[in-house]
């Protein structure tokens, strides 16, 4: 449903972030995308929903290829958690926050209000509802931003770091609604625990290049692989000595 | 530098609320033409960042004091001029709700007094020419620290007549005057010095951030300030003018209704405050005898001492009021 | 640094505050922001030499903070950090108009004296009222109601969008401020000269951030219209209770209850 092909992109100052990447997911697919800092993760994504333009290359969501005059259809279709809910909850009130996405696609109230509803409820968080973000927890402020994504009904979601900054409760929280979640994820981590129990395929990036790609039994064990992507091996899996 | 409510009388603040409503509304048009939609974001942060550096203390050398910064220069430097007084207002709002720095129907005067002067005269007239043949360290530091010591002297000098205006202080004017503008020019030349030294600092690491606000010759091409001038005054005569006729201070609408409703001569007190004190002082040398129906040699309101012993005891029996209300909604839980 | 924190708190204390559900809370957000507003006008039209009137006005946040649950000591605290501006233009009065109103004993009272009363008594009432305001009413609902008084919907937003990021602001200074200060000894606070690189960080990272948040509302379509919530309507018990409040608010600034009571004791 995702298909990528020969995609590079530099920032405005130079810095190459992203080359020569070709990637293909297929519909309910959940990839984990993993790599040291600066692997160039949030540079990819940002690609892929169009926030920043590819230098050269192509990317695809089914037969709608990302490019400016389909934007809005790309927005509509693919949805992205940010790496800091800060930033992804600017409303005053949860409510408000939740239904932007819906009300900027001209539903009606009523429809807005069902989405809105329906997205609080299957995320088990519709307490929350009237709240104002500010004074949220950092779990609750993450599960509301997977909540104002979710509302939108996208076939793609994209999210960049949904366990950092989390205890181990709400870390929890995220990891089983992300596994609840039926649509094509690709998740961007360095949680490779989590990867290891929410994603079938594992893709590296390293230096802005796709280091390795194939099934998380597979990369994840290999501990040599990991540690040339400047990784090491998911917690779970290190023996103790 | 903030009024507070309690010193500006209905009309002044009425005027100024009008005022700078008008300011508003003129920066609203402006931004709506050529605001593109990544600024709301950018003014809605730079607002919280304002906020915030205002609570940040720094020490002055060589006088064991601290100041703060103000925001107005800075963020008409950063943000352009009617984006930055849009944002300055909504701190002020956000200020005046939460810490009663001022207050609500003073929040015009100090949206004037405080976003006005800085953003929408000084900025355009001072800052924008001195640089605008190319930003260097001199230029910059010399727009800062000139831009914020003449908004601050503008600010200062309208507190001085506002509160004069509002006659609710007895200080003379020149008293007044000699006190705010030497102690501002102080506060000026130490918040031009940093404001300078914050511009300097974005300078060098994203000129583009104030090339782009300083060259807008887009918005000072038009920047007809003139026009400004004149819809804010048209704005604030009309407005102002029907607030005052409501309720100004002397003999105004309040006090007419007042007169033609209760038909008492409570009224009388707004004579001229000196001769009302004059005739008042020469009647007091002896305590004259006060009923209920002589109100009218009462009249100077509170100038008595059966006056001040009933307004002592109606402000005991409000408190008292609010305990019994207090004592029966515990009892109500109770038994609920 | 007292002053990150402080206002951390105050804030912090008066948003929980306004979460309660008492009587007053319920009310109306405009029709509490209408009679805030005229209570603040009528307290303040009363001449410098008119106490007695005024005190009548004691009754309104007296029994409003009994109703809403609001306890005193934070208001008190507000207060005291309010006054003293209008303490030092009440007391320049007390210098500049010496003329005796009356005589209690031998002891002249003056005009002055009176009239820095009447300041300080305005002050009170007026900061009183409008924390009373925000301690029972969200700032949110404030700033929508702002809309149905025709405010411009850009500076609105302004105001959400800045309240939004307040606290995520001064947990950043603080952070910023920790990490100076630990590494300055002895230092009070940040020096003058320090300030351009602090504050300057400070911006840059904002200006980030302000980038960051732009790109979300990107991705849920956002197209330069922020605010869709429309303030909510008022009903008849509404437009009821404010017309009785401000009828009662007006009928106190024709009676003065406090010479009233004053001539009857006398
Ligand atoms: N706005 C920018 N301008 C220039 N270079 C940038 C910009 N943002 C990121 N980069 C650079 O691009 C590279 C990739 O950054 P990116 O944020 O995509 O990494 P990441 O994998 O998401 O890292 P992290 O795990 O820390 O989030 C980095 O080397 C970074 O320095
Ligand atoms: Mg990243």
């Amino acid at each position: 449903m995702l298909e990528i092909s020969d995609l590079s992109y530099s920032y405005p100052d130079g810095h190459q972030a992203i080359e020569k990447i070709s990637l293909n997911l297929g519909a309910g697919e959940s990839v984990a995308l993993v790599g040291a800092n600066g692997a160039g993760k949030s540079s990819f994504f940002k690609l892929i929903i169009g926030i920043a333009a590819a230098s050269s290359g192509l990317i695809k969501i089914d037969e709608l290829s990302v490019e400016k005059k389909t934007l809005k259809e790309v927005r509509q279709r693919v949805g992205m958690v940010f790496q800091n809910p800060d930033d992804q909850l600017f409303m005053t009130k949860v409510y408000d926050d939740v239904a932007f996405g819906p009300r900027n696609q001209l539903l009606s109230d009523s429809e807005v209000d069902e989405k809105v509803m329906a997205a609080l409820e299957q995320l088990d968080i519709l307490h929350l509802k009237d709240r104002m973000p500010h004074r949220l927890s950092g779990g609750e402020k993450r599960m509301i931003a997977i909540a104002t994504v979710l509302c939108m009904d996208p076939e793609l979601i994209l999210f960049d770091e949904p366990s950092s900054f989390l205890d181990p409760k709400a870390r929890r929280k995220v990891i089983q609604t992300l596994k609840k979640l039926t649509m094509t994820k690709l998740i961007a981590t360095h949680d490779l625990d989590m990867a290891l129990e929410v994603c079938d395929r594992v893709v590296i990036l390293n230096k802005g290049k796709i280091f390795a790609d194939g099934p998380v039994k597979e990369i994840l064990y290999d501990e040599k692989l990991l540690l040339e992507a400047n990784l090491e091996l998911p917690l779970g899996l290190q023996k103790i000595n | 530098m903030h009024m507070a409510d309690a010193l500006v009388s209905p009309a002044v603040g009425g005027i100024m609320l009008a005022a700078s409503a008008g300011a508003i509304a003129y920066s609203t048009y402006k931004c709506k033409d050529d605001l593109d939609e990544k600024k709301i974001p950018l003014m809605g942060v730079m607002g919280a960042v304002i906020f915030a550096g205002q609570m940040i203390n720094f020490t002055i050398p060589g006088t064991g004091s601290s100041g703060h910064i103000g925001g107005g220069i800075l963020l008409a430097a950063l943000l352009g001029p009617y984006p930055a007084f849009l944002t300055l207002s909504a701190v002020l709002l956000i200020q005046a709700l939460f810490f009663a720095d001022g207050g609500l129907l003073a929040l015009g005067a100090n949206i004037w007094n405080m976003g006005f002067y800085a953003c929408l005269l000084i900025y355009p007239l001072v800052f924008r020419p001195l640089v605008k043949k190319g930003i260097t360290k001199g230029r910059l530091t010399l727009a800062a620290v000139l831009s914020v010591v003449l908004a601050l002297q503008l600010g200062a000098f309208s507190v001085v007549v506002e509160t004069l205006a509002s006659g609710v202080t007895e200080l003379p004017f020149t008293a007044f005057v000699a006190l705010m503008q030497p102690i501002h020019l102080a506060i000026g030349l130490v918040e031009g010095l940093v404001t300078a030294g914050i511009l300097l600092f974005v300078y060098n690491m994203r000129p583009e951030l104030i090339e782009a606000s300083a060259h807008n010759q887009k918005l000072k091409s038009d920047l007809p300030l003139k026009k400004v001038m004149a819809s804010l005054l048209i704005f604030a005569v009309v407005v102002g003018g029907g607030l005052s006729l409501f309720a100004s201070s002397n003999p105004d609408g309040l006090e007419w209704a007042m007169e033609n409703v209760a038909g008492t001569a409570e009224l009388e007190s707004t004579g001229d405050v000196y001769d009302t004190a004059e005739s008042v002082q020469s009647s007091t040398a002896f305590m004259p005898d006060y009923s209920l129906k002589s109100s009218e040699d009462g009249s100077a309101v509170g100038t008595s001492l059966s006056g001040v012993i009933g307004g002592g005891i109606t402000l005991l029996l409000a408190a008292g009021t609010g305990a019994l209300i207090y004592f029966v909604k515990k009892r109500k839980e109770k038994t609920a | 640094m007292t002053g990150i924190s402080e206002s951390m708190s105050t804030i912090n204390s008066l948003e929980e505050l306004a979460d309660k559900k008492t009587i007053i809370h319920q009310i109306h957000p405009r029709v509490k922001l209408i009679l805030t507003l005229l209570y603040i006008v009528l307290v303040i039209s009363y001449k410098p030499y008119d106490i007695t009137g005024l005190t009548f006005y004691a009754f309104y946040p007296i029994i409003l903070m009994v109703l809403g649950e609001i306890p005193f000591m934070p208001l008190f605290k507000r207060l005291l950090i309010a006054l003293p501006f209008s303490f030092f233009a009440g007391l320049s009065n007390i210098f500049f108009d010496r003329q005796a109103a009356f005589f209690i004993g031998s002891l002249p009272i003056t005009f002055g004296l009176i009239s820095f009363f009447s300041i300080m008594l305005k002050t009170i009432f007026t900061v009183m009222a409008v924390l009373i305001l925000i301690a029972t009413t969200s700032m949110p609902k404030i700033a929508y109601q702002l809309l149905s008084f025709k405010l411009p919907q850009m500076i609105v937003e302004q105001i959400m969008l800045t309240y939004r990021y307040i606290s995520v602001l001064l947990q950043e200074v603080s952070s910023m401020y920790t990490a100076y200060i630990l590494r300055s000894p002895g230092a009070k606070g940040i020096k003058m000269q320090d300030m351009g690189v602090f504050v300057g960080q400070l911006l840059l990272r904002s200006f980030d951030r302000a980038e960051n948040i732009y790109m979300a509302m990107k991705c849920r379509g956002y197209d330069g219209k922020f605010l869709y919530a429309k303030p909510q309507p008022m009903i008849k018990s509404d437009w009821m209770i404010l017309l009785m409040t401000a009828g009662l608010l007006f009928l106190m600034r024709f009676f003065d209850l406090g010479l009233f009571i004053g001539n009857f004791v006398r």
